[in-house]
């Protein structure tokens, strides 16, 4: 295998090479395992032959439009297999309920590579870890699944019996009673705990929501290179003096020698800017604050958390059409730009008071602006310190975090 | 290539003892025919400290004399006494050793043999290189103690120190009780 | 005086005699035929006696001589009885050390380093078993810095010829303080970085040996036995950069085993007190594991070692050094991280001991040693401006005193200056006990 020529001269993957790559992942994406959009028809899926009968199942039900009050809504309306399972438009939040027309709190997070996450737990120094949702308030996945069925601004069912009715008008109703017993659809709680739990297998077996198949995987398998630029961006990664991205964010295999999931499924507070075009956020006294409310109630009193929220995975951050949990930032370029220039630049991001200085972490009450996170890299910088990191390196770093995306095929 | 299949010719033709186990390298009848080749009968000396005798031991060897009993043969040709053979064990670091010391009829150390060795490190206390430095040596003259005349093995330290005070110990006995 | 006395009895006896000479004759002959009677029964006792006596003596003789397969006679020499040494044999060492960095008292520490018991079984001549467990840092627990460990655990086996075997968990005969790890057993209260560094002490693997020493002192080893998984390598960490190999070694703890090492040593003693030796180590790491980006890496370490008693002098010598090959790509994912696998890495140190005092069973023995060792001496290229300083090239000179007291307890003193680092700069001081 030969040896790492890469070349050290001038840079010779042009971007158009990273576009047309990108091209590709969007069509091969559209043509992947589960894919499909529409609702009622059952796809001849080769994958299916290998999921269980629970997990097949949850197949129908994830892209079941007809369980929504509106009849148009499924969970792969707003995690659509073609967008790595997250949205596909860039609305900071999504629009439900029965018309589709009441906003959502939240930017939708990508449903792939969870299958490894723990239920919630403080480790050993107090450390939150794990669970799922943004707060981490939900134990499994099947725990997650029960609320956008439910909420009045997504699917918006008015109770279970109400989804109960329409799972009853749905095609694999008989094979719902096959799989979980003939009388499952006289008891709406049970049948509930069905769907849930058929939507959870779904998601675990099914290798679409992690394929480990993107070019850093078979980087890492020493079956592909990376560009020049990608490998700086790496290295900007994991530099600890530089992006250290990898603190929480690990790039590396494990000793067991599983892939990286480039989570630590810690929580962070990044001090997001407050993000207008969520309509919630008209009201000046709501504050969405992670782990410690509104959403979440049990960790109410542990105030230090307020503003911590879970550290997603990067697989398949290039594809995201916004960033962080409010959706503020719409490119990856801008999220990086937040990192490295927040503290020495933070009326890029903050509005003006009548001052004129700037609204530092204005989505946090005053009272919580110390939590946020300023003591490790990148955002550990003052005012008139250099950024942690210049716009070259960020650019670097772009090109790095595409190689993170599933469904990577090499050029012939 | 050729030196390591030399080395494994030597290995297999190696110490070409006779006997079933390598940690009995010899028997105490060998051993006595080893250290006198020239002795045509050995007789049991019988010898018994006497708690005197035992004093003076101490003081010349530095060692306390250990026991009233000691198996000590005397070596004939024909009449003529041609010295004594000392058997005796010590504990090596962990395990016994057993040895003999052949003692020239004036006390001096003639040779001494190693019948039994079972730790895992030090074999080479077996070398005649080692054992030779024992030859012609007196107690209370020095020159029988680890790194006072007698060469350390590396690896081997208790051992060495343990048979060595033994030897040192048989050469004062021999001084104070067996010596014309 | 009784000839006479008698010849008088019986002239007086005769001259007493009346003239009954005659019937006195006939009684004189009948005591003569019992007086020559009881002679003959008294010669045939003397005679019976006599065989008795021969009987004994020859029966003492055959039990002074050991037949062949007798095991030897127990401790002390005394009786012809066939005990034999000791079966089960507990051993054990252990360390409490303290350390005072000179620029940072604040970093003061006290540590039960560590103690070890051991377990030596005996099963006969020819076999015997030998264990060894270990506690480090005084409390193990989920939450404390302790471990526990079993260092050893082999079953070694003598064949007639002088060849020994064993299987198990056993020491690698590398270098000189490995196989002869005990606090009694060398300089200085911490052990040299050399051999803790470069070569892992103590290094253990599970395999099987066989050695045999030579009349001429040679002693030869070979074996195979688990080797290194590079899967471990943590280049974020500090770890690698502290001990490459200690790293990445299994300790026989669910091993893979797909690659295995081999290894071989030589080792000659032929002149007292000298010991000139050397030892290699090669083995792939990559242990077949599933996308791994260096599937064909080796690691290989060798050393060459030299110890010289002379007198009241102990010096010494080694050189190690080890490589690990065929990891390029390995390292490129790597990148940004402050510990990428090196290439190569290696140390050397020259020591000198005398003792200068002794007075009944204490001694006192300053030494000094000067080693140099880099963990990190090369590494793979990788493309401009990616590539992690290779060393640090440090030197250390130690300087410092064991006191014995006994065979079996020391205590230690030592001062190290570090030549690039000298925020480690310390002062030592160590209780070390063997048995």
């Amino acid at each position: 295998m030969p040896t790492s020529t890469t070349s050290l001269g001038p840079n010779r993957v042009p971007r158009g090479a990273i576009a047309l790559v990108a091209v590709c992942f969007l069509n091969a994406c559209g043509g992947g395992s589960g894919s499909a959009n529409s609702a009622a028809a059952v796809s001849a899926d080769p994958a299916q032959a290998t999921l269980s009968q629970a997990a097949a199942l949850g197949e129908k039900i994830f892209h079941d439009e007809s369980l929504s009050a509106s009849g148009k809504m499924s969970c792969a309306t707003c995690h659509n297999p073609g967008d790595a399972h997250a949205q596909s438009s860039d609305l900071a939040v999504q629009l439900g309920g029965a018309n589709l027309d009441v906003p959502g709190f939240r930017a939708v997070p990508s449903l792939r590579y969870l299958n490894l996450t723990p239920a919630f737990f403080f480790d050993t120094d107090g450390t939150p870890t794990g669970g799922f949702n943004r707060d981490g308030r939900a134990q499994t996945l099947a725990d997650q699944a029960r609320r956008p069925l439910l909420a009045p601004h997504e699917m918006a069912n008015a109770s279970t019996a109400d989804l109960l009715e329409r799972l009853k008008r749905a095609p694999y109703a008989e094979e719902f009673r096959q799989v979980f017993g003939a009388s499952i659809l006289d008891n709406a709680d049970g049948a509930f705990e069905r769907i849930v739990f058929a939507l959870q297998q779904y998601e675990m077996e099914d290798p679409g929501f992690h394929p480990y198949d993107s070019k850093y995987d078979q980087f890492l398998a020493g079956k592909a290179q990376l560009t020049d630029a990608e490998l700086h961006g790496l290295a900007l990664f994991n530099n600890p003096a530089k992006g250290n991205c990898a603190a929480c964010h690990p790039s590396a295999r494990g000793a067991d020698g599983s892939p990286p999931l480039f989570t630590d499924f810690s929580y962070d507070n990044l001090g997001v800017p407050r993000n207008p075009a969520i309509p919630a956020t008209a009201d000046a006294t709501y504050f969405d604050m992670g782990l410690c409310g509104p959403d979440r109630t049990d960790l109410a009193s542990w105030t230090d958390l307020c503003g911590a929220f879970k550290v997603p995975t990067l697989r398949n951050v290039a594809m995201r059409k916004v960033f962080f949990h409010n959706g503020y930032f719409k490119t990856l370029r801008d999220a990086l730009d937040f990192y490295a220039r927040r503290d020495t630049n933070p009326e890029e991001w903050y509005p003006l008071a009548a001052d004129g200085t700037p609204q530092k972490f204005n989505d946090l009450p005053a009272a919580y602006h110390g939590n946020v996170n300023t003591s490790e890299a990148p955002y550990n910088r003052r005012p008139g310190m250099a950024p942690a990191l210049s716009a070259a390196e960020i650019e670097d770093l772009i090109q790095f975090l595409g190689t993170l995306n599933d469904g990577y095929a090499a050029k012939p | 290539m050729r030196p390591a299949l030399q080395l494994t010719a030597l290995a297999l033709t190696g110490a070409a003892s006779t006997l079933a186990f390598a940690t009995q390298y010899l028997t105490v009848e060998q051993a006595q025919h080893v250290l006198f080749p020239e002795a045509t009968a050995f007789k049991d000396t019988g010898l018994r400290l006497s708690t005197e005798q035992m004093r003076e031991v101490e003081k010349l060897s530095g060692l306390p004399a250990r026991s009233v009993n000691w198996r000590v043969y005397a070596a004939y040709r024909g009449d003529a006494a041609l010295g004594f053979v000392v058997l005796d064990d010590v504990i090596g670091k962990f395990e016994l050793i057993s040895y003999a010391v052949a003692l020239n009829p004036d006390a001096s150390v003639r040779q001494i043999e190693i019948l039994a060795y079972r730790e895992s490190h030090g074999f080479e206390i077996r070398s005649p290189a080692w054992r030779r430095q024992f030859a012609g040596k007196t107690a209370g003259a020095g020159g029988l103690e680890i790194g006072e005349g007698i060469a350390n093995i590396s690896g081997a330290t208790l051992s060495c120190t343990h048979v060595t005070d033994g030897v040192r110990r048989i050469a004062a006995i021999a001084q104070v009780a067996l010596k014309k | 005086m009784t000839k006479s006395l008698l010849a008088r009895a019986i002239i007086a006896a005769v001259a007493a005699a009346p003239l009954t000479a005659l019937a006195d004759e006939a009684d004189l002959l009948r005591r003569i035929d019992a007086l020559a009677a009881e002679l003959e029964k008294v010669k045939a006792e003397l005679l019976a006696t006599r065989q008795k006596a021969d009987a004994v003596e020859k029966r003492q003789d055959t039990l002074t001589t050991i037949p062949a397969n007798a095991p030897a006679t127990a401790y002390g020499g005394s009786a012809p009885g066939v005990a034999v040494g000791p079966q089960t044999v507990v051993t054990g060492y252990g360390e409490v050390n303290y350390n005072r960095p000179t620029k940072d008292a604040s970093q003061a520490q006290t540590d039960l380093r560590r103690a070890v018991f051991g377990i030596e079984h005996r099963f006969d001549d020819k076999t015997k078993l030998v264990t060894e467990f270990e506690w480090e840092h005084a409390v193990t627990s989920a939450t404390d810095a302790g471990e526990s460990e079993v260092e050893q655990a082999y079953v070694e086996r003598e064949f007639g010829n002088g060849l020994r075997a064993k299987a198990g968990l056993f020491l690698i005969p590398a270098g000189l303080l490995n196989t002869n790890h005990e606090p009694t057993a060398y300089y200085g209260v911490e052990r040299n970085f050399v051999e803790t560094a470069i070569i892992p002490s103590t290094w253990r693997e599970a395999g099987v040996g066989l050695s045999s020493t030579l009349d001429n002192g040679l002693t030869w080893d070979v074996g195979l036995t688990t080797g290194f998984d590079l899967g471990k390598w943590d280049a974020a960490s500090t770890e690698g950069r502290e001990s490459p190999l200690g790293s990445i070694h299994q300790e026989a703890q669910l091993a893979k085993s797909r690659d295995l090492s081999v290894h071989g040593a030589l080792n000659w003693r032929g002149v007292p007190g000298l010991l000139l030796g050397g030892s290699l180590f090669s083995g792939k790491a990559g242990q077949g594991s599933a996308n791994f980006a260096a599937p064909n890496a080796r690691v290989t370490l060798g050393d060459l070692h030299a110890r010289y008693t002379p007198g009241k002098w102990d010096l010494s010598a080694v050189y190690a050094r080890g490589t690990i090959s065929n990891i390029d790509a390995l390292n490129l994912t790597f990148v940004g991280n402050p510990s990428p696998v090196p290439s190569s890495f290696s140390g050397w140190y020259a020591q000198a001991a005398y003792k200068v005092w002794k007075s009944g069973d204490y001694s006192l023995t300053p030494f000094a040693r000067y080693e140099q060792y880099d963990t990190a001496a090369s590494y793979s290229a990788v493309p401009a401006g990616l590539a992690v300083p290779t060393g640090p090239n440090e030197k250390v000179m130690t300087v410092g005193a064991s006191f014995r007291l006994g065979e079996g307890v020391v205590l230690k003193a030592d001062y190290q200056k570090f030549q690039v680092d000298n925020t480690r700069d310390r002062l030592n001081l160590g209780l070390g006990y063997a048995f």
